[in-house]
C-alpha cells in the first residue's frame, strides 16, 4: 500500500500505545473511549464529536471508502464518471512528461520507496508517482522552507485546486498527473482532503494529549495514503475477505509507518519544538517534554519506548492481514515496504532505543535481503496466510 | 504623467487601510512612518518612484499579518495574476522600477542590520557557530578530492607537481635504465602488440605520436569528468520539480496559453459552409503565458530543504 509514500511525506510522528483497531466483525471493545456511535458519515475530517473516539470516526470513513469502490466499480462499467479526455497529442505529450517529472521528483526524495514502485506494473507505478508527487507537495506546504509564508488561504486555495483536478480541470502539470491517475483509478477524494486537513492541523499542534488524539493525526497524514492507494493497487478478484478489511488494512499500514516515523526521529522533532508521542503516556511513564529535550537515554525511556514499539509492531500485524488481499502483481512491493519498514524498529531497539541522536538507518544489505523475503510472502495469497497465522 | 500623479494622490495623506482590492497598490496605504517615509524620499532617485516607494515602504514595514492582508499567498490561483490588469503599460514599468528600488534598499538594510546583528552578539558573549573570518571552501569538482582552500591549494600544488616530477622520471630515466620494456615480463613493444592479436601497425607508431595521443586522451577525459561532476552540482541546486526554470506546465491549455472554445455548430442553415477555425481565447490560468508557478520554489528555481535539511530562505 501507500506505506512507502510515508516515508518522505510524513515528518515524524509520536508513537502511541495502541489501541486495538475496530476490525468489521465488531471486535469492540478495548478502547476506553468507546461511546454510543451514531451512524453518521465523515463528511469532513473536522472534529465534529468529541465524543467518538477518533478510531470510530477514521472507521467510518474507511467504510464509506469501501463503499464507494463498490458503487464505483459498477459506474465504471458504464463508463459514466469518467472525464471527457481528448486525445490531443499535445495532452498526451504533457501528461507523459508530468508522470516522468514524478518520477524524477520520487527518484530523488524517496530512493528507497522509488525502488519500491518499480516493482510494480509501469501503469500502477506511475499512478502511485503521482500521488506521492501531490502528497508531498501538500506536505511541503507546511513542512517545507515555504512553511513561513503559508496561510489558510494558501490551503483553501490548495483545496480548491484539489477540486478541480478532481473534476478534470488541473491546474499545473503535476496536478494533471493526479488527474490522469484519479480518472483511470476508482480514488475518491476524501482522503486527499483529510491530508490537507492534517495540514491544517499540524500547524497548529505541536504536541498530543493521548493517543486518540495522535491516532487522528497519524490517520490524516498517513493513513490517507493507504486509503489513496488501496485503489491503484487492487484488490485481487479471487479475494473472499471484504472491502472493508482491505481498507483497514491498508489504513493500519498507515498508521504503522507513521508511528515508526515518530519513534524514529524523536529527537530531530524535539529540535523543531514538536513532540508527537502523547503526553499522557509520556506522564505515566513518569517522563516529561525537557526529558525529551535534554536527549538523554534514561532506563524510563527505555520502557517507555519498549512500550511504543510493541504498540507500532501490533499495528504492522494488523496489516499483514490485509496484504495477502491485494491483487497478485501488487503484492511484492508493499510486502517490501512494510517488511522494510518494519526493520527500522528494530534499528531503534539496536540503538539502544537512542532516538535522540543516533537515526535508525536500515542497511542497505538488510534492504536487498527483504526483498526475495518480500517476494516469497507475496507468492503466497491470503488464505496460505491464514493457516500460518492460525497455527 | 497620470499614473504618478495619482500615486502623489493616494500616498501623501495618511488613509486609514482599506480592504483589498484589485488595485494592488492602492490597498496598500497605510499611516504613514514619517522617518522612513522621509529617508525613502531622500534615497529615491526620481519623484515618481519616491512617491511610490514611500507608500509601499510603509506597508512592507508592517508585519506579516499585513502582507497576507495584502493578498499575498504562496498557492496561485487562477484570478492572481489578474491582479494589476487595470494598470497601463508605462504605469506597470514604473512599478516595477520603483519595487527594484525597494529591493536594493532593503537588501543594503539587512545587510547593516546583520553587521550590527554581529557586533552586539559579539558583545554579549553569543558565539556564533560558523566562524566567517577564515575563508571558505570550495567543494572539489573532481570526484573523490577533498575540498579545497587556500592553504590546501598549496598542498595540490606541491602534490601534482610531485607527481608529474616523479613519472616524467620514471618514464625518461628509471624505465631506460632498468630496461623495463613495455608489458609484463620484459617483451618489447612489438612482441607485446603481437601478443595480444592487435594489428602490427600499432608497433610501429611514432613515439612521439604516441605520447602525444596518449597525453591528450588523459587530459581529455579529466576535463569532461570535471564537467561532468560541475553539472551534477549544479543540478543539485535545481528545484526538482519545475527543473530550474521556475514555472510549470499549465494544464488548462496544456502550455500553449489558449483556450479552444467549442461552440456547437448548427448545420440547418450554414450547411453548405466550410467550418471555420475554432476561436480561441486565452487561457486564464496562466493568462496566455503557458507556465505557472511553482509553488516548491516559489519561482526562483533553487532546490528548497526539505525538512530535513534546514537552509535559510534564498533571499538570503
Amino acid at each position: 500500500m501507500s506505506a512507502v509514500l510515508l516515508w518522505v511525506v510524513c515528518p515524524v510522528e509520536n508513537a502511541q500505545p495502541l489501541l486495538s483497531l475496530v476490525p468489521r466483525n465488531g471486535r469492540r471493545g478495548r478502547s476506553c473511549k468507546l461511546s454510543s456511535t451514531g451512524v453518521s458519515a465523515a463528511c469532513s475530517s473536522a472534529v465534529a464529536h468529541p465524543s467518538r473516539s477518533s478510531e470510530e470516526r477514521v472507521y467510518e470513513v474507511v467504510l464509506k471508502q469501501a463503499a464507494l469502490v463498490r458503487e464505483q466499480r459498477g459506474e465504471r462499467a458504464l463508463d459514466l464518471k469518467k472525464p471527457i479526455e481528448s486525445d490531443d497529442m499535445a495532452d498526451w505529450n504533457l501528461l507523459n512528461e508530468a508522470y516522468q517529472r514524478c518520477g524524477e521528483v520520487c527518484a530523488e526524495y524517496a530512493k528507497t520507496f522509488y525502488l519500491g514502485t518499480l516493482l510494480m506494473t509501469p501503469e500502477r507505478r506511475r499512478a502511485v508517482w503521482a500521488i506521492y508527487v501531490w502528497c508531498r507537495r501538500t506536505d511541503e506546504l507546511v513542512d517545507g522552507p515555504n512553511a513561513s509564508h503559508i496561510t489558510p488561504k494558501a490551503l483553501e486555495r490548495w483545496d480548491k485546486r484539489l477540486n478541480d483536478l478532481f473534476q478534470g480541470r488541473p491546474y499545473d502539470m503535476f496536478d494533471a498527473a493526479l488527474s490522469d491517475t484519479v480518472a483511470k483509478y476508482p480514488v475518491d477524494i476524501q482522503p486527499f482532503k483529510d491530508m490537507i486537513e492534517g495540514m491544517r492541523l499540524d500547524l497548529r499542534k505541536s504536541r498530543y494529549e493521548n493517543f486518540d488524539e495522535l491516532y487522528l493525526y497519524c490517520y490524516y497524514v498517513a493513513g490517507t495514503v493507504g486509503l489513496m492507494s488501496v485503489p491503484v493497487m487492487g484488490i485481487a478478484p479471487e479475494s473472499k475477505a471484504s472491502t472493508e478489511t482491505v481498507y483497514n488494512a491498508a489504513l493500519a499500514l498507515g498508521i504503522a509507518n507513521q508511528l515508526t516515523n515518530i519513534l524514529r526521529d524523536v529527537g530531530e522533532d524535539a529540535r523543531r519544538g514538536r513532540i508527537y508521542l502523547p503526553q499522557e503516556e509520556l506522564a505515566r511513564a513518569g517522563l516529561s517534554d525537557d526529558d525529551i529535550f535534554r536527549g538523554k537515554v534514561t532506563d524510563k525511556w527505555r520502557n517507555f519506548m519498549k512500550g511504543q514499539i510493541k504498540r507500532a509492531r501490533k499495528f504492522f500485524d494488523e496489516a499483514e492481514k490485509g496484504v495477502g488481499e491485494l491483487n497478485s502483481a501488487s503484492r511484492w512491493p508493499v510486502w517490501a515496504s512494510l517488511l522494510l519498514y518494519r526493520q527500522i524498529l528494530d534499528a531503534i531497539e539496536a540503538n539502544d532505543y537512542n532516538n535522540f541522536t543516533k537515526r535508525a538507518y536500515v542497511g542497505k544489505a538488510k534492504k536487498l535481503v527483504s526483498l526475495p523475503v518480500a517476494y516469497g510472502r507475496a507468492l503466497m495469497g491470503a488464505s496460505d496466510l491464514a493457516k500460518l497465522v492460525v497455527r | 504623467m497620470l499614473c504618478s500623479g495619482r500615486l502623489l494622490a493616494v500616498s501623501y495623506p495618511p488613509n486609514p487601510p482599506r480592504p483589498n482590492s484589485c488595485h494592488f497598490w492602492s490597498s496598500r496605504i497605510r499611516h504613514v512612518n514619517p522617518k522612513l517615509s522621509s529617508r525613502w524620499r531622500s534615497r529615491a532617485s526620481d519623484p515618481d518612484s519616491s512617491s511610490s516607494s514611500s507608500s509601499f515602504a510603509t506597508s512592507i514595514d508592517s508585519d506579516t499579518t499585513d502582507k497576507n492582508a495584502a493578498g499575498f499567498c504562496i498557492i496561485e490561483g487562477p484570478e492572481t495574476v489578474q491582479d494589476f490588469v487595470k494598470m497601463e503599460l508605462q504605469e506597470i514599468q514604473d512599478n516595477i522600477r520603483s519595487r527594484r528600488n525597494k529591493i536594493f534598499l532593503h537588501m543594503e538594510e539587512v545587510r547593516r542590520l546583520r553587521i550590527q546583528q554581529r557586533i552586539k552578539s559579539a558583545e554579549l558573549g553569543i558565539l556564533k557557530d560558523e566562524q566567517e573570518s577564515e575563508l571558505p571552501n570550495f567543494p572539489s569538482f573532481i570526484p573523490f578530492l577533498p575540498p579545497l582552500s587556500s592553504e590546501n591549494l598549496k598542498l595540490y600544488y606541491a602534490s601534482c607537481f610531485s607527481l608529474i616530477a616523479g613519472i616524467i622520471i620514471f618514464g625518461g630515466l628509471l624505465a631506460p635504465t632498468l630496461e623495463l620494456k613495455l608489458g609484463l615480463g620484459g617483451t618489447s613493444y612489438e612482441d607485446f602488440i603481437r601478443s595480444m592479436y592487435l594489428p602490427m601497425q600499432l608497433s610501429q607508431v611514432d613515439p612521439i605520436v604516441a605520447s602525444f595521443s596518449g597525453g591528450a586522451v588523459g587530459v581529455i577525459s579529466a576535463l569532461m569528468v570535471v564537467e561532468i561532476n560541475n553539472v551534477k552540482q549544479q543540478e543539485h541546486k535545481r528545484c526538482k520539480y519545475c527543473l530550474g526554470t521556475g514555472y510549470l506546465a499549465c494544464a488548462r491549455c496544456s502550455s500553449t496559453g489558449a483556450l479552444v472554445l467549442t461552440e456547437p455548430v448548427s448545420t440547418v442553415n450554414g450547411g453548405d459552409q466550410p467550418l471555420s477555425p475554432p476561436k480561441t481565447e486565452r487561457c486564464s490560468n496562466c493568462s496566455g503565458s503557458g507556465k505557472v508557478m511553482c509553488p516548491t520554489c516559489l519561482c526562483t528555481g533553487m532546490a528548497m530543504a526539505s525538512e530535513h535539511d534546514p537552509r535559510i530562505d534564498p533571499f538570503d
